[in-house]
C-alpha cells in the first residue's frame, strides 16, 4: 500500500485548525494556572456553560453563536470575579493549602456539569448558522468553515490578549503578580485586584471558547471532561503562562490528534493528549518553551 | 487499642450489621450496603495518599476500574480455557480457574498496586496540582486502553453472570450476601491498615511530606520511597474495592467502571469526614454513601451527584478540616482536659441537627419534585428551608457562634408543628413512630439548650467573666 499522502496533508490542515481552537480553550487555563497559579480545573465546565448559553439563545432568537458569545463576555467576566472572590476569601486569604482549592474547583466542575445534565439532559446539542455546512476546497484538501472560523477567532483573541499582557500597565501587572506581590504593591497596584481582573478575563475567554466548541461539534454536558487533560497538556507543554507557547503547543497537539484519529481511529485520540501530558510532566515539567 | 484487637472489634461490628440485615430479610439492604462499603474502602484508600501525604488523586476511578477489569479478564479466561491457553498449560489453567472471589481481590490488588507504583515513579517529580492532573490523565489513558481492548468487551461492555449461591462449609450463602460479607471484611481490613499506617513510623513520615516535603527531605526522611509506598498501598486498596464490582453489577462497561462518581466520591468523602485520621473517611463514606442511596431511591442518581458536589464545596469552604476537624476544635475549647457531659451533649445535638438537616434536604427535594399538588410541593420547600436552618444550627453549635443556641431553639420549635402536619398527612404506624420520636427529641433539645451551663458556653469571654 502506498502512503496516502493526501490524507496526511488533510490531517495536518485539520490538525492546525483544531489546534487553533484548542488554543482558545486553553488560553483561560494559561492565564489562571500558568500566570496566577490558580488550578482552575473547572474551566472546561465553564466552556460547556458557554456552549449551552450560545445554544439556548441561538435556538430561541436564531442569533449567530459567535456574536452571542461576544455579547455574554461581560456576564462571564462577572462570573469570574464572583468565583475569584469566593476563592480568595476562602483559600488565599486564609492561607489554606492548594489541596483544598483544588477540591473546590473539582466540586465546581462537578456541580456545573450535573446542573447542566439536570436542566438539559444528556442529549447532544448543536447550533446552526449560515456557515456551518460550508467548506472551501483547494484541490485535494478542504477547509470546513466551521473549523476555520473558530480558529481565526481564537487567533484574534490570543493576539489581543498578548498585546494586552505585554503593552498595558494592567497586563504587565498581571504578568508580575505571581512573581513578586510586594514589588507590585510598591508600584501602587493592588495584587488582589489584579488577580481578580486576570481570573475574570480567563473565565471570559470560556464564553468564546464555548461558542467555538458548539460550532465545531455537538455538545453534551460531560464533553468538558475530555478537555481537562487536553488543556492542561497544552498549558504545560507550552510552558506555563506563555501565550505564544500555548498556541504552538495547541497546534502541535491538534496535528498529532488529527493524525492519530485519521490513521488509527478517533477512539485513540483522548489517549494521545493525556499521554502527551503524562510524558511532558514526567520528563520536562517546565514545558517545551518553559523559562 | 492495638491493631489486632481493633480488627476483631471492627469485624464484630461489621458482622453484627450483617446478621441484623439478614434478620430484617430485605435484600435491598445488601445491595445498598455493598455500595456504601465499597465507598468506605475507596475513601480510606484515597486518604492514605491524599490525606496522609497531601497528594490529591483525581484518578481513583482508574484504579477502581483496574480492579474491576482484572476480575472481568480472569472471568473471561475461566469461561473458555480451551480457547485461550495452549494445550500444555490447559490442565494447569483448568485446575486454577475459576478463581474464588478472595483470590480475585488479591490479584486485583496486585494489579492496581503495580499501576499505583508506576504512577508513583512517573510522577515522582510532580508536586501539588501537577500530580493531581497527572492522575486524572492516567485514568483517561487507562479508559482509552480498555475502550480499545475487545477481549474485555471494549466500549460494548462485558456481561458477568454471578453464581446463584456460594457454599461456605456446610452453609449455602446467597451470592449477594456473600458479596456483602466479602466487602465487610475488605472494608474492615482497609480501615485497619489505614489506622495502622497512621500510628506507625510510616504515618509520621507521610505527615512530614504533607506538611513540608522539602524540609522533610532535608531532615533525612526518604520522601521518594515513602511516596512510592503510599501510591502503591492506596492504588492496591482501590483495585481491591473494584474487584467484586463486576459480580455485583452483572454488566461492566468503561463508562460505569471509570465513572466520575468514583473519582468525586473518593475525594469528597474524606474531605467531608476529615483527612487527617482514619475515622474521617469512614464517617464521610457512611454519611455520604447512605445519603446517596436515599437520594437515588427518592429522587434520581443525577441529583445525588449534585448533592455530593455541593457538600464538597460547602465543606471545603466552611469546614476545611471536615467533621472530625470541627469536632476536635470544639472539644479543644469546651473540654480541654477531659470529656464532660456538657460538651458531649452539645455535640450529640449538633450531630442530630446535621443528620436531620441532610436527610431533610433530600426528602424535601424529593417531595417538592414529585409532589402531586401545590400544597405538598410547598411543604417540600418548607422542609428544605427548615433543613438548611438545621444545618446552619449544627454548624453554629460546633463553631460556638453566639447566635446559635437561640437560632437552634427557633429551628427546633418551628419543626414541631411540621412534625404534627406529617403525622396528620400520613398516619401509618412507622411514620407516627418516627415523628413522635422527632417531637420528643425536639422538646428535650429545646429544654437542654435553655440550661445555664449551655448558654454560658456561647457568651463572649467578657460576658462570662461578669457572670462568674
Amino acid at each position: 500500500m502506498d502512503f496516502p499522502f493526501e490524507l496526511l496533508i488533510n490531517a495536518i490542515v485539520a490538525g492546525l485548525l483544531l489546534g487553533g481552537f484548542y488554543a482558545a480553550v486553553t488560553v483561560g487555563i494559561s492565564i489562571a494556572f500558568g500566570i496566577l497559579d490558580i488550578v482552575n480545573i473547572a474551566h472546561p465546565a465553564f466552556i460547556i456553560l458557554g456552549s449551552y448559553i450560545a445554544y439556548i439563545i441561538n435556538q430561541t432568537f436564531g442569533v449567530d453563536p459567535i456574536l452571542i458569545s461576544i455579547a455574554v463576555l461581560p456576564a462571564f467576566y462577572l462570573l469570574g470575579s464572583a468565583v475569584y472572590q469566593v476563592y480568595y476569601v476562602s483559600f488565599e486569604q486564609r492561607g489554606q493549602d492548594a489541596l483544598r482549592g483544588l477540591a473546590f474547583f473539582f466540586g465546581l466542575l462537578f456541580v456545573t456539569e450535573v446542573m447542566l445534565i439536570l436542566v438539559f439532559g444528556v442529549d447532544y446539542r448543536y447550533v446552526t448558522a449560515g456557515y456551518t455546512d460550508h467548506a472551501y476546497r483547494f484541490g485535494q484538501f478542504s477547509i470546513p468553515m466551521r473549523m476555520l472560523i473558530p480558529c481565526v477567532l481564537s487567533l484574534i483573541m490570543l493576539a489581543l490578549l498578548q498585546v494586552f499582557l505585554t503593552r498595558t500597565f494592567t497586563g504587565r501587572a498581571i504578568m508580575a503578580v505571581s512573581q513578586d506581590q510586594l514589588a507590585l504593591r510598591l508600584m501602587a497596584a493592588d495584587p488582589v485586584r489584579i488577580k481578580r481582573i486576570a481570573f475574570s478575563i480567563s473565565i471570559a475567554t470560556a464564553a468564546l471558547a464555548g461558542a467555538c466548541l458548539i460550532v465545531i461539534q455537538p455538545v453534551e454536558p460531560s464533553v468538558g471532561r475530555e478537555y481537562i487533560g487536553r488543556v492542561f497538556a497544552i498549558c504545560v507543554l507550552g510552558g506555563l503562562g506563555s501565550l505564544p507557547g500555548t498556541l504552538i503547543a495547541a497546534m502541535l497537539l491538534g496535528i498529532v490528534e488529527s493524525i492519530t484519529a485519521t490513521f488509527y481511529g478517533p477512539s485513540w485520540a483522548p489517549a494521545v493528549s493525556f499521554g502527551f501530558l503524562l510524558l511532558t510532566l514526567a520528563f520536562r515539567p517546565s514545558g517545551l518553551f518553559g523559562r | 487499642m492495638r491493631s489486632p484487637v481493633f480488627f476483631i472489634v471492627a469485624m464484630l461490628v461489621g458482622l453484627t450489621g450483617f446478621v441484623c440485615a439478614l434478620w430484617i430479610g430485605n435484600d435491598y439492604i445488601f445491595y445498598a450496603g455493598f455500595v456504601v462499603l465499597q465507598f468506605i474502602v475507596l475513601a480510606t484508600a484515597w486518604n492514605i495518599l491524599g490525606g496522609y501525604c497531601g497528594y490529591v488523586n483525581f484518578g481513583s476511578a482508574g484504579f477502581f476500574a483496574v480492579g474491576a477489569y482484572s476480575t472481568v479478564t480472569l472471568h473471561k479466561l475461566a469461561a473458555n480455557t480451551g480457547r485461550y491457553f495452549p494445550d500444555a498449560l490447559l490442565p494447569v489453567a483448568d485446575a486454577i480457574l475459576p478463581l474464588s472471589l478472595p483470590m480475585l481481590i488479591v490479584i486485583a490488588g496486585i494489579m492496581a498496586g503495580i499501576i499505583g507504583l508506576g504512577t508513583g515513579y512517573l510522577t515522582l517529580r510532580l508536586r501539588g496540582a501537577f500530580f493531581a492532573i497527572a492522575t486524572l490523565a492516567l485514568a483517561v489513558v487507562l479508559q482509552t486502553l480498555v475502550l480499545n481492548w475487545s477481549f474485555v468487551g471494549g466500549a460494548r461492555g462485558a456481561y458477568i453472570i454471578a453464581p446463584q449461591s456460594v457454599a461456605i462449609g456446610a452453609y449455602e450463602l446467597r451470592y449477594i450476601h456473600y458479596l456483602a460479607l466479602t466487602m465487610i471484611v475488605l472494608s474492615v481490613l482497609a480501615v485497619t491498615v489505614a489506622r495502622l499506617i497512621e500510628r506507625s513510623r510510616l504515618g509520621y513520615g507521610f505527615a512530614t511530606i504533607r506538611d513540608d516535603e522539602i524540609a522533610a527531605e532535608a531532615c533525612g526522611v526518604p520522601t521518594l520511597r515513602l511516596k512510592l509506598v503510599a501510591t502503591t498501598i492506596s492504588g492496591a486498596l482501590m483495585g481491591m474495592a473494584g474487584a467484586p464490582f463486576p459480580y455485583y453489577i452483572g454488566y461492566v462497561d468503561p463508562g460505569t467502571a471509570f465513572g466520575l462518581s468514583y473519582g468525586v466520591n473518593s475525594i469528597a468523602m474524606p474531605m467531608i469526614g476529615g483527612t487527617t485520621s482514619w475515622i474521617g473517611p469512614l464517617i464521610g463514606a457512611i454519611l455520604l454513601g447512605t445519603l446517596q442511596q436515599i437520594a437515588t431511591v427518592t429522587i434520581s442518581s443525577a441529583v445525588n451527584l449534585l448533592i455530593v458536589g455541593i457538600l464538597l464545596i460547602g465543606f471545603v469552604i466552611m469546614a476545611p478540616s471536615g467533621i472530625v476537624g470541627l469536632y476536635s476544635e470544639f472539644l479543644r475549647t469546651t473540654a480541654p482536659s477531659k470529656l464532660n457531659a456538657r460538651a458531649v451533649g452539645i455535640l450529640v445535638l449538633a450531630s442530630y441537627c446535621f443528620i436531620v438537616g441532610l436527610g431533610g434536604v433530600v426528602f424535601g427535594l424529593a417531595a417538592a419534585m414529585g409532589a402531586k399538588n401545590s400544597v405538598l410541593a410547598g411543604l417540600g420547600v418548607v422542609e428544605i428551608v427548615l433543613s438548611l436552618a438545621y444545618l446552619a444550627s449544627a454548624y453554629g453549635l460546633t463553631k460556638l457562634d453566639r447566635w446559635s443556641p437561640l437560632f437552634t431553639t427557633a429551628t427546633l420549635a418551628i419543626s414541631i408543628p411540621l412534625s404534627f402536619t406529617y403525622i396528620w398527612l400520613d398516619s401509618s404506624t412507622l411514620n407516627v413512630i418516627i415523628h413522635a420520636c422527632v417531637l420528643v427529641i425536639d422538646i428535650v433539645a429545646i429544654w437542654y439548650l435553655q440550661r445555664a451551663e449551655v448558654t454560658g458556653l456561647y457568651r463572649s469571654e467578657t460576658e462570662q467573666r461578669v457572670t462568674v
